[in-house]
């Protein structure tokens, strides 16, 4: 927790705008995929305004993304405290994804007035972030644990990471819809939890319909074993971080 | 009495060049050509401490004195979990509060008073328990007029005396001490030094590294010489000192 603080509050240390890059982040790439995905190459969003359709699925990818991108650095780059002091290592990873959690409230707010905006009718669907939020932070943890430990031992990750994260977006219901996505390959392409995760926050919030059950169900399986994997696997490793940093 | 602090025939060994670079090349190497694997290891390895054995009760001050790299901060490390022993066991019971190092814990860009907090929240203190110590932190590390200045801005012996007045404030049963002399003015060494004895009365476990003998004299019940890992001698101050002084004064002037 005193971790989290250190973070949000060393994170916007200097900078100009502050905490107000929380919301740019998000908004600026939501912008971006408007101009591109929503007006010239036309991509379906149904009944859903493109822009608050790509910002429901960017508003929770901007979490993960942004948890994965500080929290595979964080044992590394807080090296100087792993080898002086003892805490629970997992400390670092954790806080990372607090900092991050916290600029996914502040980018809420204008998630929200979007709602407004555009009009959204708001179903008892909504109901199920309860469960698909906390199955999204299971998940970035479960990721974030695994890389960074194993950036403390190969250093390849740091560079592994931005591109994988590229990668992951154009796998992941963000700027397209799921519906899109061909009966054949979907199978496989809900292996990907994120993808899932990603689109049942949008149905539930904007387009106000129930997700697909069956399809959560699997992510959260996935999820919580990811975390699992995660966590023995970082346990395992912590102990030679101070040695090898 | 119950001992706090127990070595069992711990060895620690650092390896010198894999992991400094962390590539997965290495890694890939290693394993193809594991059959060198063996060989290129031995040759490959610092041994920072070769099968060390000791015992430490509550009013114990241990002192610590060898030439560098003789293997006194990685005692530390091990007391305090930041690393393990590749054979022997190391056991410690009781809170640990350690002064490994200048300034580690403290964010740079952070106020003194966040810092503060920040830094007792990492060895373990309640919020509560800081607010109630936090007066006597503040006037031991004498930064009154730099609570709310980041401490980037701070000077060297500032930063110190910040590290420590946390440390020593933290109420912890073992208290781990390393080189934290080297900076501070006279006046705040004589304050560390009198902090330490007051510690060590309430019936606390000390381990104090300092190449400052005088210091290491005049507040140690027990000190302890490493050479190369292993342990030379140890027992009363004086008599360790001396043998410091006789087994280098030599090779010092050559």
């Amino acid at each position: 927790m005193a971790f989290t603080l250190r973070e949000i509050k060393v994170r916007y240390k200097q900078t100009i705008l502050g905490a107000s890059w929380a919301i740019l982040q998000p908004v600026a790439l939501t912008l971006i995929f408007t101009i591109v995905f929503g007006v010239f190459l036309k991509v379906k969003s149904g009944t859903i305004p493109y822009p608050i359709f790509a910002y429901s699925a960017l508003l929770p990818w901007t979490f993960f993304s942004t948890s994965i991108t500080f929290g595979s650095l964080s044992i590394v780059n807080n090296g100087n405290l792993i080898s002086r002091i003892y805490f629970p290592r997992e400390a670092m990873p954790i806080a990372s994804m607090g900092a991050a959690l916290f600029d996914f409230l502040i980018a809420s707010i204008i998630f929200i007035l979007m709602m407004f905006f555009y009009h959204v009718k708001i179903s008892e669907n909504i109901l199920l972030l309860a469960v698909i939020i906390p199955t999204i932070v299971v998940f970035t943890l479960g990721i974030s644990l695994i890389l960074s430990a194993l950036n403390v031992i190969f250093r390849d990750i740091k560079f592994i990471v931005p591109l994988g994260l590229q990668v992951w977006l154009y796998i992941s219901p963000v700027i397209y819809s799921l519906n899109q996505v061909p009966d054949n390959i979907r199978k496989f392409y809900i292996i990907n939890p994120m993808a899932v995760l990603l689109q049942s926050f949008r149905d539930v919030t904007v387009a106000g319909s129930a997700p697909n059950i069956k399809e959560l169900f699997l992510a959260i399986v996935i999820s919580i074993s990811t975390l699992i994997v995660g966590y023995i696997f970082f346990k395992h490793k912590e102990k030679i971080f101070a040695d090898v940093i | 009495m119950k001992s706090t602090i127990i070595f069992n025939n711990v060895s620690k060994s650092y390896i010198k060049t894999k992991g400094k670079y962390g590539l997965l090349t290495d890694a890939i190497g290693e394993n193809m050509f594991g059959f060198f694997k063996q060989k290129r290891r031995e040759n490959n390895v610092v041994r920072a401490l070769n099968n060390i054995s000791f015992k430490l009760k509550s009013g114990d001050v241990l002192g610590i004195i060898g030439k560098n790299g003789a293997g006194k901060s990685t005692i530390l490390k091990l007391i305090s979990k930041i690393t393990f022993p590749d054979k022997g066991s190391v056991y410690a019971d009781g809170r640990i509060g350690a002064f490994i190092e200048l300034g580690a814990g403290l964010h740079v860009e952070l106020t003194g008073r966040e810092n503060i907090y920040l830094y007792g929240a990492i060895l373990g203190m309640k919020k509560k328990e800081i607010d109630s110590k936090f007066k006597e932190i503040v006037d031991f590390a004498e930064i009154h007029r730099f609570l709310d200045t980041p401490i980037k801005r701070f000077s060297t012996g500032m930063y110190s005396r910040l590290g420590f007045s946390v440390c020593a404030f933290c109420d912890t049963e073992i208290l781990l001490v390393d080189e934290v002399l080297a900076v501070g003015d006279i006046n705040f060494q004589k304050k560390c030094l009198q902090k330490m004895q007051s510690f060590a009365k309430s019936n606390k476990t000390i381990v104090f590294i300092s190449h400052d003998l005088n210091a290491i004299n005049k507040i140690c019940t027990r000190v302890m010489l490493l050479d190369h890992g292993k342990i030379i001698s140890e027992g009363v101050p004086s008599k360790i000192i001396d043998d410091y002084l006789k087994k280098y004064a030599v090779t010092g002037l050559g």
